[in-house]
């Protein structure tokens, strides 16, 4: 999507950096008051008896993943802009799996650990010296043992969307999520209640009320719902008008050498040159169709070429600055209709076009392909001019 | 230091766990929304380590697959949102204790296990932490928390193996906690 307002674009560095401060802190104070700055709260998830980790974290990822699509739904936010984790499958597998042991260990995770540390913790002071060893670990040993590098670079996939592997819309996706986090939450609870009272709770969290709770989980799934009746892409605009073009009349535009015009070859095969629309450009993948879009003038006519002028959408992330034009029966009609000579039919008029069409099947059939501007025949004007010079039979 | 294992007395509570989660949750999407990225933790080590690697080992580090990102064009690795903004959580986590009356010099355990034990778990526990949050180039902050908001596909594997690796382990441990 190319527009989007957010994220937002600072005037300068510093400026950037002091909204850090600001964020970092109200991070840091909604850990603490939630209860994440405190070990033994956390070690408690592990051993069922306050499940407030699974809580806290699952109700957190909700109301982002939720207000980050929908926000991306309304034309608000470019996906693009954002620094999205990569994936990295072997080495995410393996240190996620670490990360847990660790974890366990010291009851805190390295962002709890800085806000247990701020809470007066010594534990948590020394589990922040820890981390910062085993990071210094692991650069060196990633330097010494080819095998940790291979791993450290395992399964590598770029950005990778969830919702993209399950090829569904991502509000879909995260009423999914929703759904099974409602789930997860009402078990949570219940599972709470019964290792409680096997372990005495060492601090008891305040009951939370269903009704908070259910009033939440409907919350989101209304707004995921109301999100999922936007169309994802560019919603709130008009689709692209697209008008269509005759083979023809794109042979005589072609000729007449109309200003700002941009062909555009969507087929599969479209790399082989000789087998194309002269002066039109191969765009197979979506991504190479954008980044010729993007040099087409503003105002001008992009004539789209496929197999058989099926497709008629426009995808919603296209420039809509720009005219788009269907050729009429795609290349099988550039092929039937200017490729191959007309007959000559009865009358003056007949004639007269069937003429000018053979012209127009020789030029583009014949050693001028390469070079449109080359011999070109004159502009329909007096249908006559150059003899037509008829290729193959008919 | 005091090593009391009894619940603090006069503390304020802790907010109800969902409401924790939404106000989380939103401060998550003003960073996606104004930073274009989420919060973390371990970029604070990793750039600490390679500024202090510059100083020591300027070529070892520069070449490091771990640290090299972090160094590239004479920057200073400290000069950073998510270094500046784990500033932000400590000060946050600092005034959020204090404000509730849980601000203590204590170490926190079980009653079953000394403070020596403890620590020596907590420091261990921390550098193994440290190597995984390397190797998954981020913590239960950057990859679970933030990836998992944007769906990311290996932060979400992340968070599913930290659960594993924490219920794996924890029946071995838990001399430190009940």
């Amino acid at each position: 999507m190319s527009a989007g307002i957010f994220p937002l674009v600072f005037s300068s560095d510093e400026v950037m950096l002091l909204t850090a401060i600001g964020l970092g802190f109200l991070f840091g104070f909604s850990l603490e008051r939630g209860g994440f700055g405190n070990a033994r709260k956390l070690a408690a998830q592990f051993y069922l008896y306050d499940m407030t980790v699974f809580k806290v974290m699952f109700t957190a990822i909700l109301v982002a993943m939720v207000g980050l699509y929908t926000l991306q739904g309304l034309g608000l936010m470019d996906l693009s802009r954002l620094w999205i984790n990569e994936t990295f499958v072997w080495a995410q597998l393996v240190g996620g799996f670490l990360l847990g042991v660790g974890f366990i260990m010291s009851g805190l995770c390295p962002g709890t650990s800085v806000v247990s540390a701020a809470s007066g913790r010594w534990d948590a002071v020394v589990t922040f010296v820890g981390i910062f060893v085993g990071t210094a670990v692991f650069a060196v040993v990633v330097d010494l043992f080819p095998s940790l590098n291979a791993l450290y670079h395992g399964g590598s996939m770029g950005v990778s969307l969830l919702h993209e592997i399950f090829g569904v819309p991502p509000l879909v996706f995260a009423l999914g999520v929703l759904v099974m986090a409602g789930a997860g939450f009402v078990g949570a609870e219940k599972v709470e209640r019964i290792f409680a009272a096997k372990y005495r709770a060492v601090e008891l969290t305040p009951p939370s009320r269903p009704r908070v709770k259910y009033t939440l989980v409907g919350t989101f799934a209304v707004v995921a719902l109301l999100g999922l009746g936007i169309r994802p892409g560019t919603p709130g605009l008009p689709p692209v008008q697209v008008a269509s073009i005759a083979p023809l009349s794109l042979a005589e535009a072609i000729i007449g050498k109309r200003p700002g015009m941009m062909i555009l070859d969507l087929r599969a095969d479209a790399a082989d040159a000789d087998k194309r629309i002269p002066g039109s450009y191969p765009a197979s993948t979506p991504e190479e169709a954008k980044g010729l879009l993007a040099v087409a003038p503003t105002g001008g006519s992009v004539v789209l070429v496929d197999e058989e002028g099926a497709m008629r959408e426009i995808p919603a992330d296209w420039r809509r600055d720009v005219r788009y034009e269907w050729l009429q029966d795609g290349f099988l009609g550039w092929e039937v209709r200017v490729l191959t000579p007309a007959l000559p039919g009865d009358t003056q008029e007949d004639r007269e076009w069937a003429a000018r069409q053979g012209q127009i099947s020789a030029y583009f059939s014949g050693a001028a392909v390469q070079a449109v501007d080359v011999a070109a025949p004159p502009p329909m004007a007096g249908a006559g001019g150059e003899k037509p010079k008829k290729k193959g039979g008919c | 230091m005091d090593t009391s294992t009894k619940a603090e007395s006069g503390a304020k509570p802790y907010w109800n766990p969902y409401l924790a989660g939404v106000l989380l949750g939103l401060t998550l999407l003003a960073t996606f929304v104004i930073a274009g990225q989420g919060l973390g933790a371990t970029a604070l080590p990793k750039r600490l380590l390679a500024l202090i690697g510059l100083g020591v080992a300027p070529e070892w580090t520069a070449s490091n697959p771990s640290l090299q990102g972090y160094v590239a064009g004479g920057v200073n690795p400290l000069r950073n949102w998510l270094v500046v903004e784990v500033v932000g959580v400590f000060l946050g986590g600092f005034i959020g204790a204090v404000s509730a009356g849980r601000f203590r010099s204590t170490v926190e355990k079980g009653p079953r296990i000394g403070v020596r034990g403890r620590l020596a778990y907590a420091f261990a526990g921390g550098v193994i932490m440290g190597f995984a949050a390397a190797l998954a180039r981020g913590c239960t902050s950057g990859q679970a928390l933030s990836g998992g908001a944007t769906l990311a596909t290996g932060s979400w594997l992340f968070m599913l193996m930290v659960f594993a690796g924490g219920y794996s382990v924890a029946y071995f441990v838990r001399r430190q906690w009940t």
